[in-house]
Protein backbone atom coordinates (compact mmCIF):
# COMPACT_ATOMS: atom_id res chain seq x y z
CA UNK A 1 0.00 0.00 0.00
CA UNK A 2 1.41 3.03 -0.90
CA UNK A 3 1.54 6.81 1.08
CA UNK A 4 -0.98 8.27 -1.64
CA UNK A 5 -2.96 5.21 -1.03
CA UNK A 6 -3.30 6.02 2.76
CA UNK A 7 -3.58 9.54 1.95
CA UNK A 8 -6.63 8.87 -0.12
CA UNK A 9 -8.16 6.35 2.75
CA UNK A 10 -7.74 8.37 5.87
CA UNK A 11 -8.04 11.86 4.35
CA UNK A 12 -11.58 10.26 3.20
CA UNK A 13 -12.87 9.63 7.29
CA UNK A 14 -16.44 9.73 7.95
CA UNK A 15 -17.69 13.10 9.21
CA UNK A 16 -20.70 12.31 11.61
CA UNK A 17 -23.15 15.74 12.65
CA UNK A 18 -23.68 16.75 15.94
CA UNK A 19 -27.03 15.59 17.39
CA UNK A 20 -29.88 18.65 17.03
CA UNK A 21 -29.41 19.29 20.59
CA UNK A 22 -26.02 19.49 21.52
CA UNK A 23 -25.26 23.26 21.22
CA UNK A 24 -28.28 23.89 23.48
CA UNK A 25 -26.70 20.82 25.81
CA UNK A 26 -23.39 22.19 25.90
CA UNK A 27 -25.00 26.12 26.38
CA UNK A 28 -27.07 24.47 29.98
CA UNK A 29 -23.89 23.03 31.31
CA UNK A 30 -22.24 26.69 30.07
CA UNK A 31 -25.04 28.96 31.88
CA UNK A 32 -24.86 26.38 34.71
CA UNK A 33 -21.10 26.67 35.08
CA UNK A 34 -21.50 30.60 34.63
CA UNK A 35 -24.19 31.03 37.60
CA UNK A 36 -21.90 28.78 40.28
CA UNK A 37 -19.95 31.63 42.02
CA UNK A 38 -16.32 31.55 42.01
CA UNK A 39 -14.39 29.17 44.48
CA UNK A 40 -12.99 31.27 47.39
CA UNK A 41 -9.39 31.51 47.42
CA UNK A 42 -7.12 30.03 50.07
CA UNK A 43 -6.77 33.13 52.50
CA UNK A 44 -2.88 32.74 51.93
CA UNK A 45 -2.17 36.56 53.21
CA UNK A 46 -3.75 35.57 56.60
CA UNK A 47 -2.58 32.07 57.03
CA UNK A 48 1.16 32.92 55.74
CA UNK A 49 2.14 34.37 58.91
CA UNK A 50 1.02 31.61 60.86
CA UNK A 51 2.93 28.95 58.15
CA UNK A 52 6.32 30.70 58.83
CA UNK A 53 6.11 30.68 62.51
CA UNK A 54 5.09 27.25 62.30
CA UNK A 55 7.57 25.69 60.33
CA UNK A 56 10.97 28.08 62.10
CA UNK A 57 8.82 26.33 65.60
CA UNK A 58 8.98 23.46 64.29
CA UNK A 59 12.96 23.32 63.14
CA UNK A 60 13.78 25.11 65.79
CA UNK A 61 12.13 21.88 68.31
CA UNK A 62 14.12 19.64 66.08
CA UNK A 63 17.63 21.02 66.66
CA UNK A 64 16.71 21.67 70.40
CA UNK A 65 16.16 18.40 70.36
CA UNK A 66 19.48 17.46 68.89
CA UNK A 67 21.25 20.06 70.89
CA UNK A 68 19.44 18.05 73.82
CA UNK A 69 20.67 14.95 73.47
CA UNK A 70 24.39 15.66 72.43
CA UNK A 71 24.42 18.15 75.51
CA UNK A 72 23.03 14.61 77.37
CA UNK A 73 25.67 12.51 75.64
CA UNK A 74 28.17 15.00 76.35
CA UNK A 75 27.44 14.54 80.34
CA UNK A 76 27.31 11.09 80.32
CA UNK A 77 30.54 10.87 78.75
CA UNK A 78 34.58 9.94 81.49
CA UNK A 79 35.50 13.04 82.84
CA UNK A 80 38.74 12.93 80.84
CA UNK A 81 38.91 12.11 77.54
CA UNK A 82 41.70 10.73 75.33
CA UNK A 83 42.11 12.99 72.17
CA UNK A 84 40.91 9.71 70.36
CA UNK A 85 37.93 9.41 71.78
CA UNK A 86 36.92 13.30 71.49
CA UNK A 87 37.74 13.30 67.75
CA UNK A 88 35.13 10.00 67.91
CA UNK A 89 32.67 12.01 70.37
CA UNK A 90 32.86 15.65 68.14
CA UNK A 91 32.86 13.59 65.03
CA UNK A 92 29.23 11.88 66.61
CA UNK A 93 28.23 15.45 67.64
CA UNK A 94 28.81 16.71 64.30
CA UNK A 95 26.65 14.03 62.34
CA UNK A 96 24.10 14.68 64.37
CA UNK A 97 23.87 18.24 64.01
CA UNK A 98 24.46 17.65 60.37
CA UNK A 99 21.27 15.37 60.48
CA UNK A 100 19.09 18.11 62.32
CA UNK A 101 19.84 20.35 59.67
CA UNK A 102 19.21 18.11 56.69
CA UNK A 103 16.18 17.36 58.74
CA UNK A 104 15.37 20.80 58.93
CA UNK A 105 16.48 21.60 55.72
CA UNK A 106 14.05 19.02 53.92
CA UNK A 107 11.15 19.98 56.22
CA UNK A 108 11.55 23.77 54.99
CA UNK A 109 11.42 22.37 51.40
CA UNK A 110 8.62 19.89 51.77
CA UNK A 111 6.23 23.14 53.42
CA UNK A 112 7.63 25.32 50.79
CA UNK A 113 6.65 23.17 47.37
CA UNK A 114 3.00 22.48 49.53
CA UNK A 115 3.07 26.39 49.78
CA UNK A 116 3.89 26.89 45.82
CA UNK A 117 1.69 23.99 44.83
CA UNK A 118 -1.42 25.15 46.37
CA UNK A 119 -0.55 28.67 44.91
CA UNK A 120 0.20 27.16 41.68
CA UNK A 121 -3.17 25.55 41.47
CA UNK A 122 -5.54 28.08 43.36
CA UNK A 123 -4.53 30.71 40.63
CA UNK A 124 -6.10 28.28 37.76
CA UNK A 125 -9.39 28.48 39.39
CA UNK B 1 -14.76 36.03 8.81
CA UNK B 2 -15.34 33.31 11.42
CA UNK B 3 -12.08 34.82 13.47
CA UNK B 4 -13.03 37.96 13.98
CA UNK B 5 -16.76 36.40 15.22
CA UNK B 6 -14.99 34.52 17.47
CA UNK B 7 -13.27 37.45 19.00
CA UNK B 8 -16.04 39.16 19.21
CA UNK B 9 -17.92 36.59 20.96
CA UNK B 10 -14.90 36.00 22.93
CA UNK B 11 -15.06 39.58 24.17
CA UNK B 12 -18.58 39.45 25.21
CA UNK B 13 -17.80 36.04 27.61
CA UNK B 14 -15.37 37.60 28.92
CA UNK B 15 -17.11 40.88 29.88
CA UNK B 16 -20.04 38.58 31.30
CA UNK B 17 -22.42 37.56 28.88
CA UNK B 18 -21.96 33.89 28.84
CA UNK B 19 -25.10 33.76 26.19
CA UNK B 20 -22.23 35.18 23.45
CA UNK B 21 -20.23 31.55 24.05
CA UNK B 22 -23.12 29.74 21.62
CA UNK B 23 -21.97 31.74 18.62
CA UNK B 24 -18.67 29.68 19.59
CA UNK B 25 -20.50 26.61 20.21
CA UNK B 26 -22.48 26.40 16.94
CA UNK B 27 -19.47 27.50 14.65
CA UNK B 28 -16.96 25.36 16.21
CA UNK B 29 -19.41 22.01 17.05
CA UNK B 30 -18.85 20.18 13.96
CA UNK B 31 -15.03 19.75 14.36
CA UNK B 32 -14.85 19.45 17.67
CA UNK B 33 -17.08 16.52 17.87
CA UNK B 34 -15.65 15.27 14.83
CA UNK B 35 -12.42 15.50 16.39
CA UNK B 36 -13.47 13.98 19.30
CA UNK B 37 -14.66 11.11 17.08
CA UNK B 38 -11.36 10.32 15.81
CA UNK B 39 -10.58 9.78 18.94
CA UNK B 40 -12.67 7.65 20.38
CA UNK B 41 -15.33 6.18 17.33
CA UNK B 42 -18.18 6.43 19.54
CA UNK B 43 -20.58 9.10 18.62
CA UNK B 44 -22.05 9.71 21.99
CA UNK B 45 -18.74 9.35 23.57
CA UNK B 46 -17.62 12.32 20.85
CA UNK B 47 -20.50 14.44 22.14
CA UNK B 48 -19.56 14.39 25.65
CA UNK B 49 -15.99 14.67 25.35
CA UNK B 50 -16.70 17.73 23.20
CA UNK B 51 -19.38 18.58 25.80
CA UNK B 52 -16.29 18.81 27.88
CA UNK B 53 -14.32 20.22 25.99
CA UNK B 54 -16.24 23.56 24.96
CA UNK B 55 -16.67 23.70 29.50
CA UNK B 56 -13.35 23.79 29.72
CA UNK B 57 -12.92 26.73 26.83
CA UNK B 58 -15.27 28.71 28.64
CA UNK B 59 -14.07 28.23 31.86
CA UNK B 60 -10.32 28.92 30.05
CA UNK B 61 -11.15 31.19 27.93
CA UNK B 62 -9.31 34.45 29.34
CA UNK B 63 -5.87 32.04 28.90
CA UNK B 64 -6.48 32.60 24.90
CA UNK B 65 -3.52 34.37 23.88
CA UNK B 66 -4.63 36.47 20.33
CA UNK B 67 -1.17 36.33 18.86
CA UNK B 68 -2.49 32.51 17.96
CA UNK B 69 -6.00 32.17 15.96
CA UNK B 70 -9.11 31.37 18.62
CA UNK B 71 -9.39 28.25 16.75
CA UNK B 72 -5.93 26.81 17.01
CA UNK B 73 -6.65 27.27 20.69
CA UNK B 74 -9.34 25.88 20.62
CA UNK B 75 -8.32 22.64 18.82
CA UNK B 76 -5.28 22.33 20.92
CA UNK B 77 -6.96 22.56 24.36
CA UNK B 78 -9.27 19.78 23.09
CA UNK B 79 -7.17 17.65 21.68
CA UNK B 80 -4.98 17.93 25.04
CA UNK B 81 -8.66 16.86 26.75
CA UNK B 82 -9.36 14.18 24.76
CA UNK B 83 -5.83 12.89 25.11
CA UNK B 84 -6.30 13.02 28.33
CA UNK B 85 -9.97 11.16 28.86
CA UNK B 86 -8.53 8.65 26.07
CA UNK B 87 -5.91 7.62 28.59
CA UNK B 88 -8.14 7.31 31.72
CA UNK B 89 -10.87 5.34 29.30
CA UNK B 90 -9.32 3.91 26.72
CA UNK B 91 -10.82 2.62 23.45
CA UNK B 92 -9.59 -0.62 23.13
CA UNK B 93 -8.95 -1.71 19.79
CA UNK B 94 -7.52 -4.83 17.80
CA UNK B 95 -4.04 -5.78 18.19
CA UNK B 96 -2.60 -5.17 14.23
CA UNK B 97 -2.28 -9.24 14.19
CA UNK B 98 -5.55 -9.62 14.95
CA UNK B 99 -8.00 -7.42 12.38
CA UNK B 100 -9.32 -9.90 10.67
CA UNK B 101 -8.86 -8.80 7.32
CA UNK B 102 -5.11 -8.70 7.95
CA UNK B 103 -5.50 -12.58 8.30
CA UNK B 104 -6.34 -13.22 4.99
CA UNK B 105 -5.93 -10.27 2.77
CA UNK B 106 -6.53 -11.82 -0.63
CA UNK B 107 -10.44 -12.13 -1.40
CA UNK B 108 -11.67 -14.57 -3.28
CA UNK B 109 -11.84 -11.78 -6.27
CA UNK B 110 -8.14 -11.39 -5.97
CA UNK B 111 -8.38 -8.40 -3.38
CA UNK B 112 -10.45 -6.52 -0.58
CA UNK B 113 -13.71 -4.74 -1.64
CA UNK B 114 -12.91 -0.73 -0.96
CA UNK B 115 -15.22 -0.62 1.95
CA UNK B 116 -13.34 -3.92 3.65
CA UNK B 117 -10.31 -2.29 2.68
CA UNK B 118 -10.42 1.20 4.04
CA UNK B 119 -11.95 -0.13 7.06
CA UNK B 120 -8.99 -2.37 7.45
CA UNK B 121 -6.82 0.84 6.92
CA UNK B 122 -8.88 2.64 9.45
CA UNK B 123 -8.66 -0.48 12.29
CA UNK B 124 -5.22 -0.68 11.64
CA UNK B 125 -4.58 3.16 12.68
CA UNK B 126 -6.48 2.29 16.00
CA UNK B 127 -4.43 0.03 16.58
CA UNK B 128 -0.83 1.81 16.32
CA UNK B 129 1.27 3.32 19.31
CA UNK B 130 -0.89 6.58 20.99
CA UNK B 131 1.63 8.75 19.71
CA UNK B 132 1.91 7.62 16.06
CA UNK B 133 -2.02 7.55 16.15
CA UNK B 134 -2.67 10.63 17.87
CA UNK B 135 -0.46 12.08 15.02
CA UNK B 136 -1.73 10.40 12.07
CA UNK B 137 -5.53 10.87 13.55
CA UNK B 138 -4.63 14.77 13.75
CA UNK B 139 -2.84 14.92 10.23
CA UNK B 140 -6.03 13.86 8.41
CA UNK B 141 -8.49 15.69 10.31
CA UNK B 142 -5.94 18.97 9.41
CA UNK B 143 -6.25 17.80 5.96
CA UNK B 144 -2.66 17.41 6.05
CA UNK B 145 -1.50 20.70 7.64
CA UNK B 146 1.27 19.53 9.55
CA UNK B 147 2.01 22.76 11.57
CA UNK B 148 -2.14 22.73 12.33
CA UNK B 149 -1.79 19.66 13.80
CA UNK B 150 1.74 19.98 15.08
CA UNK B 151 0.26 23.01 16.96
CA UNK B 152 -3.08 20.36 17.80
CA UNK B 153 -0.64 18.27 19.75
CA UNK B 154 1.38 21.35 21.56
CA UNK B 155 4.36 19.21 20.02
CA UNK B 156 7.37 20.99 17.39
CA UNK B 157 6.90 20.19 13.55
CA UNK B 158 9.96 18.30 13.51
CA UNK B 159 8.77 15.80 16.40
CA UNK B 160 5.24 15.63 14.57
CA UNK B 161 6.87 14.62 11.50
CA UNK B 162 9.00 12.56 12.81
CA UNK B 163 5.88 10.89 14.77
CA UNK B 164 4.04 11.22 11.29
CA UNK B 165 6.27 9.59 9.15
CA UNK B 166 6.74 6.51 11.65
CA UNK B 167 3.25 5.85 11.94
CA UNK B 168 3.13 5.42 8.15
CA UNK B 169 5.86 2.88 8.12
CA UNK B 170 4.17 1.09 10.95
CA UNK B 171 0.77 1.42 9.07
CA UNK B 172 2.38 0.94 5.34
CA UNK B 173 4.41 -2.37 6.93
CA UNK B 174 1.40 -4.01 8.40
CA UNK B 175 -0.71 -3.70 5.61
CA UNK B 176 1.47 -4.43 3.02
CA UNK B 177 -0.24 -7.52 2.23
CA UNK B 178 -3.46 -5.64 1.87
CA UNK B 179 -4.30 -5.47 -1.87
CA UNK B 180 -6.09 -2.59 -3.45
CA UNK B 181 -9.37 -3.45 -5.50
CA UNK B 182 -8.81 -3.61 -9.62
CA UNK B 183 -8.37 -0.28 -10.91
CA UNK B 184 -5.75 0.54 -8.38
CA UNK B 185 -2.82 -0.12 -8.35
CA UNK B 186 -1.57 -3.60 -6.12
CA UNK B 187 1.90 -3.48 -4.13
CA UNK B 188 2.28 -7.67 -3.87
CA UNK B 189 3.77 -9.17 -6.38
Amino acid sequence: MTRDELDRILSAEDRIVPSSGFAASVMDAVRREAATPPPIPFPWKRALPGLVVGIVALAGLIVAGFALRASAIAAAAPATLSLHQLIAAARVAAQQADGAGWIALTLLLTLASVFFSFRATGSRT
Amino acid sequence: MSATEDQADVEKVLAGDASAFEGIVRRWQGPIVNLAYRFCRDRARAEDMAQDAFLRAFRTLASWRREAAFSTWLFALATNLFRTDLRRIPVHPLPLVDIPELRDPRAIDGGLEDEDRDRAVREAVYALPTKYREAILLFYFHEMDVPAAARSLAMPEGTFKARLFRGREVLRSKLAKVRVSPGLREEIP
